[in-house]
């Protein structure tokens, strides 16, 4: 659906970026990932036809952008923003007419998607009487109301709270059993590590990791110890024969140095803490993350959020 | 291009819709006729009603005379005397200070709203009243009674009632002069009035519009709406339709006060403008209007907040107040050759011409050469504002500098 080949883009004198190349195929969900400033935000505006890339190529379907491009293209940007002032089905026919569609055809595509996110009956309020989260589904319907083959959602889950959180999901999951191609930037790993299908790494300005989720976890190997227990897990920032850890309130991933012996850590945790489960896995997708991005202070502040 | 039109319809509508414009609509009306309109309606009619005085004299001699004089000389539109008069005459041994302190109490007590004291052989006349600023009052006692004093003085010298008789048709024929000079600065006014309509209307038209232009691209570009406009259609298409959809609003708003205009005029019977005026000075509020309309684009896009806008926008405003300013020196002097030049000037033209048109028509030459600036400057503007818009409305960070705005005009 969408190839990406060797893209650039620069900002006065800072390549934003440098050299990106990837596919995102009908009917699978990629999660396009990042820190802060790795470029995500400018990869997927060269995507949009919002700027204009300096080098490298964008296809659509193999052919490259045309005005008509614009209206298989279904974007929710990451700072969420209607018109406060203007009427819910009023704001939707207008957005749907702007990718393409009838007003008639947008209205009663619209009747169709507010039923579905639970919204029928409330057309005629203004936006600004909404909720946060049911303005994020007003805008959300925005995007895909026309139908889109390829769609772009920024943080699509971040302010859900979590019955809203699965409706979401189960839109996408159903978008993708349609044979739409969509794009999840986001930060949030876990949800990144159990939607997507392919994931893209970037990180200033260039693809560091790529590929299906599922190789990419199997390319780290089996060698990170997750822990849950009660207790105090402090002491487990240093433990010999662990390399990394990432800790939390009441679990752990301990990543081990080759050839450590699994049982010699297990031997040290076990005293000091009620140990509730212990599982030899792959690193979770936010540890890689960690170890890809480099310097792990500065990469939790980034996953935290 | 139907996307265009989809962004045109939008903006018509939502802003139609919106409060802003309803208490524009309403309100500049309103405040066009208060300044326009009533100081005019004012001062042609100062009384409604008629108002009671008293003439106050030692004698008989002149006050009778006087009250009858001032009471039968003017009179209101209805018909009604403009002045009824009472004279209060002291007798032989009442002094003049106690009939004054009479006069006062009855004054306090509302009998009559001021009176005249006359002193025999004094050249000095008193009106005593609680309001002084009436200047007309003033002048018509002094009319009158030199009218009276004439006449007695006539007969002091024995002369002809002939000649008294002719001496009288004099007084009046000045009278009715002063009214006719009154007329002529009607006149003045009128031109002055409808000059300043026009102006204002025009200054207000583009000022809101303007700003709401300003302020809607600025929440579009806040909230980051624009990101998606701007993948959803081309930017020109975006901003086709923000200057149509716009100047459907000001041709809405332009219609309907033009409607009360209209309206107005015909009620109080005063022709504000001719039709082949009317005409031109509809061409220059177009082409000021979509002129206007791709400097605010331009000077609105690369801001990121209302104030920094507004930094911009003001400068602009200048622009647009300067004729109002120039109003009366272009009234005494219409032909003045700074005032032609100025209206070549495109950010003038619309508002120069307007303030021209009604007071002295310009020569046909001038017409069409500032119709071909506009005209010229609209295109090179709508395409300058085109480029500024594409980049500007999606920069986020700091302010671009005015260099860097013009490396986007250059580089489009």
């Amino acid at each position: 659906m969408l190839t990406v080949q060797d893209l650039v883009k620069r900002f006065s004198s800072v390549v934003a970026v440098n050299g990106v190349t990837f596919t995102v195929n009908a009917g699978e969900i990629f999660g396009l990932l990042g820190p802060n400033g790795a470029g995500k935000t400018t990869t997927i505006r060269m995507i949009l036809h919002i700027l204009e890339p300096d080098g490298g190529s964008i296809l659509y379907n193999g052919s490259p952008f045309t005005e008509a491009t614009r209206n298989v293209l279904g974007y929710l940007p990451e700072e969420r923003g209607l018109y406060k002032k203007s009427r819910v089905m009023d704001t939707l026919v207008y957005f749907g007419e702007l990718r393409g569609l009838t007003r008639t055809a947008a209205r009663e595509r619209a009747h169709l998607w507010l039923k579905r996110l639970e919204l029928s009956g409330q057309e005629n309020r203004k936006v600004e009487e909404f909720s946060k989260g049911n303005q994020q589904k007003i805008q959300f319907i925005a995007s895909v109301l026309h139908d889109p083959s390829l769609i772009i959602l920024d943080e699509p889950f971040s302010g859900l709270d979590p019955v809203n959180q699965l409706l979401f999901k189960d839109i996408l999951l159903d978008m993708k059993q349609d044979g739409k191609a969509i794009i999840l930037s986001t930060h949030q790993m876990d949800q990144a590590e159990r939607l997507s299908d392919t994931l893209c790494l970037i990180n200033r300005g260039a693809v560091v990791l790529g590929g299906a989720v599922r190789d990419v976890k199997q390319r780290y190997g089996k060698n990170t110890l997750h822990v849950e227990f009660d207790g105090d897990g402090g002491f487990m920032e240093h433990l010999p024969g662990v390399q990394r850890t990432l800790l939390y309130e009441r679990s752990a991933e301990l990543e081990l140095e080759t050839g450590a012996m699994t049982r010699t850590v297990i031997d040290a945790i076990n005293p000091r803490v009620e140990l509730r489960k212990v599982e030899l896995l792959e690193p979770s997708l936010h540890s890689i993350f960690l170890q890809v991005v480099g310097d792990p202070a500065d990469g939790q502040g980034e996953a935290a959020q | 291009m139907t996307k265009a039109f989809a962004v045109a319809r939008w903006e018509y509508l939502e802003k139609v819709k919106s409060k802003a414009f309803l208490i524009g609509l309403f309100l500049t009306p309103v405040i066009m006729i208060a300044m326009g309109v009533l100081p005019g309606f004012f001062a042609a009619q100062s009384d409604s009603t008629s108002r009671t005085l008293a003439v106050l004299a030692k004698d008989n001699s002149i006050a009778p005379v006087l009250a009858e004089r001032l009471q039968s000389s003017y009179t209101l539109p209805s018909g009604l005397p403009n002045y009824v008069v009472m004279p209060l005459i002291a007798s032989p041994a009442m002094d003049v200070k106690v009939l004054e302190a009479q006069a006062v109490q009855r004054l306090e007590a509302g009998e009559f709203e001021g009176f005249i004291v006359l002193t025999p052989g004094d050249s000095v006349v008193e009106y005593r009243s609680k309001v002084v600023g009436d200047f007309e009052i003033s002048s018509r006692i002094r009319e009158t009674l030199h009218g009276i004093l004439a006449e007695e003085r006539v007969r002091e010298l024995g002369l002809d009632e002939d000649i008294l008789s002719k001496l009288h048709v004099p007084l009046d024929v000045r009278i009715v002069k002063i009214e006719d000079e009154g007329k002529d600065g009607g006149g003045f006014e009128k031109v002055f009035i409808s000059a300043y309509v026009f102006l204002m209307m025009l200054f207000l038209l583009i000022m809101t519009s303007g700003q709401m232009l300003v302020r809607s691209m600025i929440e579009e570009k806040s909230n980051r709406i624009v990101e998606v406009l701007v993948s959803s259609c081309s930017p020109t298409d975006l901003m086709v339709g923000k200057v149509l959809g716009l100047s459907g609003l000001g041709l809405t708003q332009m219609a309907f006060w033009a409607a009360i205009g209209i309206a107005v005029s015909a009620k109080f019977n005063i022709s504000v403008v001719d039709p082949a005026q009317a005409g031109l000075l509809i061409l220059y509020f177009i082409l000021g209007y979509l002129f206007y309309a791709a400097v605010f684009i331009g000077a609105g896009a690369p801001f990121n907040t209302e104030q920094e806008a507004q930094q911009v926008t003001s400068y602009l405003v200048l622009f647009l107040v300067l004729p109002i300013v120039l109003a009366i020196p272009a009234m005494k002097d219409p032909g003045a050759p700074w005032i032609k030049v100025l209206s070549f000037v495109p950010l003038l033209t619309p508002t120069m011409m307007a303030l021209r048109i009604p007071i002295l028509m310009p020569e046909w030459w001038e017409i069409l050469l500032s119709t071909v600036i506009m005209v010229v400057s609209i295109y090179f503007g709508m395409i300058a504002a085109g480029r500024i818009f594409r980049i500007g409305v999606l920069s986020t960070g700091k302010t671009p500098g005015f260099k860097e705005i013009l490396r986007w005009i250059r580089t489009g």
